[in-house]
Parts: structure tokens; sequence; C-alpha cells
């Protein structure tokens, strides 16, 4: 289970990349990303590119699913898995 | 009302006549700057921002000379045919067109992502480019081919999950790393030109263009990134600056693009005044 600091990160990133005018800590850890603040392709690629950067983790082609996408809790886990 | 004194123009380079546009200043100042473009989508994407730049260029007093590269926009050709080599020659063509139609004795370059790079690239093969402005430059050509199938690949998601209609083959393309060509968004782009960009490495070595650079960073942060920090570096004269800006050349649609603008023309004004 990723852990509450790494969830953070990620929605201060999302928040930061996306220039969204919300507080971080508003966005829910389940909440459907792309239904909530209408994350398009534009958007995915920024997220991409900051998880990247930040959390020093590539994505391989493979990793390129919707599900991974979905939710703050499905990224943090994808970030665990990365890391190993 | 600003009246605007913006001219139809045309560029004769490698047997081509490109399609320009000049704006000139209400009085001439004896100063230009030639835009160049970014590539493919983000040319699109960017259209708005390049008018206005130009526009606010000419109201503080430098004419600005906007053209398509061969093969894109209004210019003749087909995407694809043509390279870096081919768009190199005419971002020189431009410098001496914009010498010659806005009377300039000083004509720098203002470029966006690629267009930036071969800004970048073009004011090292002469002597006579009085000011370089680099707008999110493309720094590493294979980070930036890699992000553009990247940006394929989860613009070919998006379309799957939401069961629309898929482009031929959008996906396999997508993931057709180093094989053949490639589709950057409807833009078929050649092994050859991929193979060009790929190799491109702005940080490969001191930069040897002596006048002043500008490198603009358009961010969510405060900070300058590291390779744009690095390129300023790698200038005698350069300086990096971090322009709280969404990137304009990712979304067709109206973004005000004027912090970006205004930091540029403040640069210019206290580089030449």
């Amino acid at each position: 289970m990723a852990d509450a600091e790494l969830k953070q990160q990620i929605k201060e990133m999302i928040v930061e990349r996306l220039f969204l005018d919300v507080d971080p800590a508003v966005i829910a850890d389940d909440e459907n990303l792309m239904e909530s603040y209408e994350i398009d392709s534009v958007n995915l690629f920024e997220i991409v590119v900051g998880m990247e950067e930040q959390f020093g983790i590539s994505f391989e082609d493979d990793d390129f699913t919707v599900d991974l996408f979905a939710t703050v809790n499905s990224l943090a886990e994808f970030v665990d898995q990365k890391r190993g | 009302m600003l009246a605007l004194d913006e001219r139809l123009v045309t560029i004769d380079s490698g047997g081509e006549s490109l399609h320009g546009v000049l704006h000139l200043p209400a009085e001439a100042t004896g100063r230009a700057l030639v835009f160049c473009h970014p590539f493919a989508e983000e040319k699109k994407c960017a259209h708005r921002t390049m008018v206005d730049a130009a526009r606010a260029c000419a109201e503080a007093g430098w004419a600005a000379l906007r053209f398509d590269l061969r093969g894109c926009g209004d210019s003749p050709g087909s995407f694809g045919r043509f390279d870096l080599d081919d768009w190199r020659a005419d971002l020189q063509a431009a410098l001496d067109c914009a010498a010659g139609k806005a009377q300039a004795e000083a004509v720098g370059l203002l470029g966006l992502r690629l267009g930036a790079t071969l800004a970048a690239q073009v004011a090292e093969e002469r002597e006579d480019v009085a000011c370089l402005a680099l707008w999110e430059p493309v720094v590493d050509g294979a980070a930036y081919i890699t992000h553009n199938l990247r940006r394929s690949m989860i613009k070919a998601m998006i379309t799957r999950h939401e069961g629309g209609e898929e482009s031929e083959g959008a996906a396999a393309q997508a993931h057709a790393l180093g094989e053949g060509t490639v589709d950057f968004d409807g833009y078929q782009v050649p092994e050859a030109l991929r193979e060009q960009i790929a190799a491109v490495d702005l940080l490969a070595g001191p930069r040897t263009y002596a006048g002043r650079a500008l490198i603009v960073n358009l961010t969510s942060r405060e900070t300058v990134a590291e390779p744009l920090q690095k390129l300023a570096d790698a200038y005698a004269r350069g300086t990096a600056v971090a322009v709280r800006q969404e990137p304009v050349w990712q979304r067709i649609g109206i973004i005000d693009a004027s912090p970006t603008i205004t930091a540029t023309i403040d640069w210019l004004t206290r580089a030449h005044d």
C-alpha cells in the first residue's frame, strides 16, 4: 500500500503541472481524476512527465492504460511498483 | 485603436516562395526579429501566441517577420519532404528578407520549441544575428521524439477508452519506435527526419553565439528547469527566466501568452536601450 506522503506528493504534482486552481488536499485518493478534473491527453502527458521527473521512474509502452491514470491510489501504487 | 501595419511577404528559399507576414512598428527603428515556429501540431497550437507576440514586438518598436518553413502552414511543399537543413536554410533566407524589407540594421531571432532549436543553430552560422530569444527550445532531440510518440500513445489510449474510432494504426505507429515513418498527431514524420531531430543536443559543448540570448522556460514552477538553465549558462551572454505560463504549444485554443511575451519584450528593451 502506497503511503500518504507519496499520495500527497502526487496530488501536489498534478495541481502544479496542470495549473489546477484547487487545494491538493481536497483531491480524494480514490477520486476519478479524468472525470473530476476533465483530464485529457495533454494533461495525461504532463502527469507522465511529472511523475518521471519527480519520482525518478520510467514509463514503458505497456504502462499506458487508462486504469493507471484513474486515481491517486493507482498512480501511487504504480510508483511503488516501479521503485521496487 | 492601434492601427496595425502588417504585410504579406514572400521569401525565396531553396526554389520555393515561402509565406510570411511582416509586422511593422509605427516608426522604423532599424530593429527586427524573425520568428521561427515550432514543429507539426505544436505550430498549429502556438499560432495565436506567435501572432500576439509579433504584434507586441511591433508595438515595442521591433519589426517582426513570421513565416512558414517549407512544407509547413501556407508555404509550399509537403510536410515530411524536408529536413532540418532545409529549414535552417529557410531561416537564413528569412533573416536576409527581414533585414531588407524592414530596413533593419539589427535582426534577431525568436523561436519556440523546435523552432527555437533551429534559431539557436542558425545564430551560430552567421555573424549578424543581433539577439536570440528561445522559448522552450528542444535541447534533447531524442527526448523530444520520445515525448511526441508518447503523446500519440496517450491519445490512442484515450480514444480506445472512449469507444471512438481510432485512426488506423495510430497505436501501432506510436509504438513503432525507431521503425519507419511515424505519426505525430497527423503529421507523417519520416525516419530520416526523426533521426536528424533525435541527434539534436544543444548541450553538447559550449554555444558559440556571442550575442545576448534569452531562454524562456514556460512552467508552473518558480525556478528554471535544469536543462534550460544549463543552456543559458552555455552562452557567453545567456539569461534564463522561468515564466508562469501554460505550454502554449500543446493545446489548440486561446491561451493568454502575455506573461511570456512581456518577459521577452522587457528583455529586448533592456538589451538594446
